[in-house]
């Protein structure tokens, strides 16, 4: 990122990165908009008389630690984010506060539960062989299995691997509920309804051993699971079978829009066996990934942004690693299971949010919207004045990834180097060290002179960190971090949700389409040239949309823009329709921005058998 | 053809030359970057400058039309708001810069003094000095040969080097060129006969150089220009790019851009800032009408601007200097050359 005049001006790629080698996707193009043109917190505030006020950083921390000691002293409880949107550094001294300094579980980051349980139950399925791979190595497979939610919108990185791999001949299936841009290069699509992916994924499985696979590839396959659903898959997972077993190198990506309407680990564990059945696993040049779908998602979890494992991934009774912790924290860490983010916004009484911000981030953002409103203390640190800064009680200005300083981990466990082009606004300082300040004056000592200190401690404590080569982060493009999987067997089948089936009046499918709304993040939101897209739509269906198929529109009856009425058993809703060539017939749609114009008809669900219907007159 | 007044320096007083050029300007040459990166920067010192290099993947196009470029300041007054035009007028020599994107420059300012003249960009390109550096090796992606870009300049630059071994041919081409060499004291002496007569032999070596990529910008401009390309060409394309924006973000010849307030603390900064007509949003309406919605007509839109007739009348070139920048960067596989190729066939195969 280049900057002019002490502001981020520019984005300049590079040729020797191993990933992204000269090319960027236009969120790359634009990174450096967002830090530059935002609404950037550039001082301390804390509430006065219902205001925000600017205050001095140690009134603001003042403010910040009675509050939180209070609501401590009260027996109250707190409840903690960390984020998609931080360093590894920032993330580790979030969960190293709620661990370490306010004794808490209630730790998560808004988005983890698109990504971790499907990465936790490829790496249980895989045997602890995945995530596997890197998107160059993507380039050159003979086979790519894409689970595409739309990976050309979500990851436009990944899915130029996966073109080039076409282009280069390789045999392409895409498993997906639209016919999206990467199903248009397919050799085979699959179109498969939200929430049974498993079918399919149980039937390449069955395919697989059937054409040969590895030896003992069936090995950790339920009995029967795979057998009956090839008995009902079409022959053509037959000949995707023969792809698969014939090449030498195979690759599968998987995207998170994967998790709408399904049991996540249990889908990612159907995966991983996939993955071992074959025998590719292990072997240079093949690839098995779950695609997070932010930035350092991956790295948020690996430093224990979550209510149900320590930093590392390792599980809240492993000794070994709570000692480690104990050790360099010098105080026991909290080992009890939290609540996740959307289970404890209500029952907490006070939040510290990290560059998260749940009203825009979680599904039932309305809710989230009030409550965080009406807290008795909400301490938020962010770059950007986002709808939660805005509701807290104190803001602590933080540098944003322009500015900031410290390490992020990649889909495929590249950990890299983030380094400052210009200072932080006003009086933000970096995120690490306001946590580490924070935390020490809630009674935690934090030591550290450094984003490189915090580092430090991250690879004397977290698993798969503590190899972490120094010379590989400054002189190379990072060092990868080898897969940390879990690798006790597989019990018993995969269990899976029961999915809605269509029937009778009830003959559509409705699901949100996409897990986040990238026009609510600061990053896209505040960014003049990538937030037209999302701005546009929004001005122009205020109230929500539904897209659906043009044969679906034609056999109602109706003309892009016009309303139809959806009805489910939960309730129902009228929004216009936008007419899509993606969407597969049987199935409408709507953007997880517009989440809360169904929320009623989808009560709870993601995925629901509807009525869908002209409305009269 | 006018006698070029050519002249030599030997390599080792080229140091010397540099630090004067430092005196009297910024120089802006292919310096290496953290990663190993060339990119073009301002020097500290001459032996920071790159003779021999991967052309840098942003053209010096970044030093004119820079990707936020402020250029009016906004400012409450008592009573009205008071707007001052940014006027950057920094000498600044251009060092190195190869005949791709001398030509770029070139058609750059067409552009800009055209119709309705930039006065920003013009105030700007009036102080900055190109010093060319002509390629007696063509890079493995260039194929300006196919668009008269190279590999030596024929126009448009104030100096052309080129490498002699030892020494350096120094061409001028402008009346700023002939007064910089000038200047420099007894750092050069005229060329010989020899000399010259090396530098021709080297372009025509150069020209006999080039690798596989080739652009026929005539026979797509003819089928382009008459319309015989098929809609559903474009459509098929669309699926082979990911709308990154990168071909125009890195392209010399593309000049398209935004205009957005940022606000400081005493007011706005109404900046320019780059744009892509590959993004949906680039062409859409207030009323959210987009007359290019679908990004096969975007594409479309993008090579009839580049290689059409009716364009190459205007702008008296194809928009396009054949540096390859747009094959390294391409998230997909629409490039110029693959582009071009499909047009000329009227087939695409991805």
């Amino acid at each position: 990122m280049q900057a002019r005049d002490g502001k981020p001006s520019g984005v300049a790629p590079s040729r020797h990165h191993p990933i992204s080698q000269s090319r960027l996707c236009a969120r790359g193009w634009g990174a450096h908009e967002a830090p530059a043109w935002g609404e950037r917190v550039t001082e301390p505030l804390v509430r006065r008389e219902g205001q925000l006020t600017p205050v001095t950083w140690g009134e603001a921390l003042d403010a910040a630690v009675s509050a939180l000691s209070g609501l401590r002293r009260g027996g109250k409880a707190i409840g903690v984010f960390g984020s998609a949107r931080a360093t590894n550094e920032e993330n580790y001294l979030v969960a190293r506060l709620a661990r370490g300094a306010l004794e808490t579980g209630d730790l998560d980051s808004c988005l983890r539960n698109t990504y971790w349980p499907l990465a936790r139950g490829i790496a249980r399925g895989s045997g602890g062989r995945a995530p596997f791979g890197s998107l160059t190595d993507v380039e050159g497979s003979e086979v790519v299995i894409v689970f595409d939610g739309d990976l050309a919108c979500s990851h436009p990185r990944a899915a130029f691997a996966v073109m080039r791999a076409v282009a280069q001949g390789a045999h392409l299936v895409t498993i997906s509920c639209k016919r999206t841009q990467l199903a248009r290069l397919a050799a085979l699509h699959v179109a498969v309804a939200p929430g049974r992916e498993q079918d399919v994924v149980a039937g390449l499985i069955a395919s697989v051993v059937e054409a040969g696979g590895a030896e003992g590839g069936a090995e950790g396959v339920p009995e029967g699971w795979a057998r009956e659903a090839l008995a009902e898959s079409a022959e053509e997972l037959r000949e995707a079978g023969q792809w698969y077993v014939q090449a030498e190198r195979v690759s599968l990506l998987v995207a998170p829009e994967i998790v709408i309407g399904n049991s996540a680990e249990a889908l990612g564990t159907a995966i991983g066996l996939l993955g071992r059945a074959s025998g590719h696993l292990g072997r240079p040049g093949s690839v098995l990934l779950p695609l997070p779908v932010r930035w350092n998602l991956r790295g948020a979890c690996e430093m224990g942004i979550a209510p149900d494992m320590l930093p590392g991934g390792r599980l809240l009774d492993d000794t070994a690693a709570l000692g480690r912790l104990a050790e360099a924290w010098g105080r026991e860490p909290a080992a009890a299971a939290g609540r996740d983010a959307a289970g404890m916004i209500d029952p907490v009484a006070g939040l510290v949010v990290v560059a998260d911000d749940p009203p825009s981030v979680l599904r039932d953002g309305r809710a989230a919207r009030e409550r965080v409103a009406g807290l008795d203390c909400l301490v938020v640190l962010d770059a950007f004045m986002t709808a939660t800064a805005a509701a807290a009680h104190v803001v602590l200005p933080v540098a944003s990834h322009a500015e900031n300083e410290g390490t992020c981990t990649s889909a495929d466990g590249r950990v890299q180097r983030v380094r400052a082009c210009t200072s932080p606004p006003g009086s933000a300082r970096p995120g690490w060290q306001v946590l580490a300040e924070l935390s020490a004056r809630l009674g935690l000592p934090s030591d550290f002179g450094s984003a490189a200190a915090v580092l430090d401690e991250i690879r004397r404590v977290v698993a798969g960190y503590e190899g972490l080569d120094e010379r590989a982060l400054d002189e190379s493009w990072g060092a990868v971090i080898p897969p940390q999987g879990d690798a006790r067997p597989v019990e018993s089948s995969p269990r899976f949700r029961e999915a809605p089936r269509a029937s009778g009046d009830a003959s559509h499918l409705l699901a949100l389409d996409g897990v986040f709304d990238w026009g609510s993040d600061p990053l896209v939101a505040q960014a003049p040239t990538l937030s037209r897209d999302s701005l546009s739509r929004r001005k122009l269906f205020a109230g929500g949309l539904v897209e659906m198929s043009s044969e679906d529109a034609k056999a109602l009856g109706v003309r892009p823009g016009w309303p139809v009425r959806i009805k489910s058993r939960h309730g129902e809703v009228t929004l216009p329709v936008v007419v899509c060539q993606e969407v597969e017939p049987g199935l409408v749609l709507v953007p997880f921005a517009f989440r809360e114009q169904v929320s009623d008809v989808l009560g709870g669900d993601d995925v629901v058998a509807v009525q869908v219907t002209r409305p009269a007159g | 053809m006018e006698p070029v007044t050519a002249q030599v320096i030997a390599k080792d007083k080229v140091g010397e030359w540099i630090e004067q050029l430092m005196a009297e300007a910024e120089v802006i040459a292919p310096v290496l970057a953290h990663g190993g990166d060339e990119v073009f920067a301002a020097i500290r010192s001459p032996g920071q400058v790159l003779w021999e290099f991967t052309n840098p993947l942003h053209p010096p196009k970044q030093f004119l039309l820079p990707q936020t470029d402020p250029v009016v300041a906004i400012r409450r007054g008592s009573n009205r708001y008071e707007l001052e035009a940014i006027v950057d007028e920094r000498r600044r020599i251009l060092l190195n810069v190869r005949s791709c994107d001398v030509t770029g420059l070139v058609f750059l300012q067409r552009m800009h003094t055209a119709d309705l003249p930039d006065d920003t960009y013009v105030r700007r390109a009036a102080a900055v000095t190109v010093v060319c550096l002509a390629c007696s090796q063509p890079c493995p992606l260039g194929f300006c040969i196919c668009s008269a870009a190279g590999p030596f300049a024929r126009e448009g630059y104030d100096v052309q080097l080129s490498d002699l071994g030892d020494r350096l041919l120094a061409e001028v081409g402008s009346e700023r060129g002939g007064e910089l060499l000038a200047a420099a004291g007894g750092l050069f002496r005229p060329a010989s006969p020899e000399e010259l007569a090396r530098r021709h032999e080297l372009e025509e070596q150069a020209k006999q150089m080039f690798g596989e990529q080739t652009c026929h910008f005539g026979s797509a401009m003819r089928r382009v220009s008459t319309g015989r390309v098929a809609e559903d060409l474009w459509a098929r394309m669309a699926d082979w790019c990911l709308e990154c924006g990168a071909c125009n973000f890195v392209c010399p010849t593309c000049y398209c851009f935004s205009v957005k307030d940022r606000h400081e603390s005493d007011g706005w900064v109404r900046c320019r800032t780059w744009d892509s007509c590959q993004y949906a949003a680039f062409t859409r309406e207030a009323s959210g009408h987009n007359p290019r919605e679908e990004r096969g007509d975007r594409i479309k839109r993008r090579f009839f601007h580049k290689v059409s007739a009716q364009y190459y009348q205007r702008d008296g070139m194809v928009g396009c200097v054949g540096c390859g920048r747009c094959i390294e960067v391409c998230l997909g596989t629409t490039d110029m050359p693959a582009v071009v190729a499909a047009i000329r066939k009227g087939e695409w195969h991805g």
